[in-house]
């Protein structure tokens, strides 16, 4: 596919082809090559801490019930295990496998919702150190994104703030005004800043 | 579709887009463009079907050193680096096929608004987990005493953010039911 594309960019920089003729052939071939390729088996061999997968997203706010039935209502996510001061919401139900993964050993990744005093110890009994880094926002994966119909569901469902995204995704914030954003799977590490 | 390449053209033409650069893009967007036609269906209530999570952005003062110690502690693959301020680092499945990514990038013209909420720490799951091979591999890299415990342990980044990462035995949702 790539040397397809190679050959079609040099006929164009060479005067061979013209723009249009460019984009016609390049969008042709991008959307029909792959129809009936199965996928290609990406297969690395894994060091002792290569990651397979996001396990949770720690988040931390007042009030974990207010937190979570935020992300329960605009997510449709499941509040299992809740304690005093925390709840996790899988991102699935019991005994599914995360999107894409085919290991047995890499569960569903989950957000951990939690009211906790960042300025007690961390677990070991360490004082906690200040971060010079922040995790800014955090971008999720949709079923059938639409942009258009996802921001009127959103707008719907009473979510504040929500506003376009490059070009693939929407930003909203949360009950706690931190930014989230959702998108399809057009959005990934290789369209995302391209 | 034909949006997307007019625009990739126009940065080609422009000198935004190399060669290599220009076809790679193009090529997962044809190999997402497919996937994103087998999508699960959203479900018939209110709210969305959550696939997964997308991605994670974290600003730091200096990227590449982010994007160092990521790509170099937990394998995961550089892309869209183009010198300016940000990179995305890729893990887990295929981009457009259930796989997360990192960006890490440099403060922006225009700081995120202030949030009552904070990400304190993200966990990552590491497959075949071995304690003995994680100490080993930490131990190497200069983390002689990771706090957690076996399955599951804590580091801090170069910018002393919290990073976990764990066994699927250590960290599940549906595990902490039994605490």
């Amino acid at each position: 596919m790539e040397a397809f594309f190679a050959t079609k960019l040099d006929e164009f920089a060479q005067g061979k082809l013209s723009r249009r003729g460019l984009l016609e052939a390049l969008t042709v071939a991008a959307t029909t090559a792959y129809a009936a390729a199965p996928a290609n088996a990406a297969a690395a061999p894994d060091p002792a801490l290569k990651v397979a997968l996001c396990n949770h997203i720690s988040y931390n706010c007042h009030d974990f019930r207010k937190g979570a039935d935020w992300y329960s209502k605009v997510f449709n996510l499941d509040q299992v295990a809740p304690s005093k001061i925390d709840v996790a919401l899988p991102f699935g139900k019991r005994g599914e496998k995360p999107f894409g993964v085919t290991a047995n050993d890499v569960p569903l990744t989950h957000l951990i919702i939690r009211s906790r005093d960042l300025n007690a110890p961390a677990e070991g009994g360490a004082p906690r150190r200040k971060s010079r880094a922040i995790m800014e926002h955090i971008g999720y994966t949709v079923a059938d994104f639409d942009r258009e119909k996802a921001k009127a569901d959103l707008k719907a469902m009473g979510v504040e703030n929500v506003r376009d995204g490059g070009l693939y995704s929407l930003h909203m914030t949360d009950a706690y005004g931190y930014d989230v954003q959702i998108s399809g799977v057009a959005n990934n590490a290789l369209t995302d800043g391209a | 579709m034909e949006k997307f390449v007019d625009r990739l053209i126009g940065e080609f033409e422009s000198g935004q887009l190399g060669r290599r650069e220009f076809c790679t893009t193009l090529a997962t967007a044809a190999a997402v463009f497919a996937s994103g036609l087998e999508a699960n269906a959203a479900p018939a209530g209110k709210g969305f079907k959550m696939l997964g999570l997308n991605h994670l952005s974290y600003q730091c003062p200096d990227y590449t050193k982010a994007r160092d110690f990521y790509a170099s502690m937990f394998g995961m693959q550089v892309t869209n680096d183009k010198g300016k301020g940000r990179a995305n680092l890729a893990f887990g499945p295929e981009p457009g096929k259930g796989g997360n990514f990192l960006v890490v990038h440099n403060p922006g013209a225009n700081p995120p608004k202030p949030s009552e909420a904070v990400i304190d720490h993200i966990a990552y799951t590491i497959s075949n987990y071995d304690e003995g091979k994680v100490r080993a591999a930490l131990k190497a890299r200069g983390y002689d005493n990771p706090t957690g415990r076996d399955g599951s342990r804590h580091v801090y980044d170069p910018f002393d953010y919290d990073v976990q990462f764990a066994s699927a035995a250590q960290e599940n949702a549906f595990r902490r039911e039994g605490r």
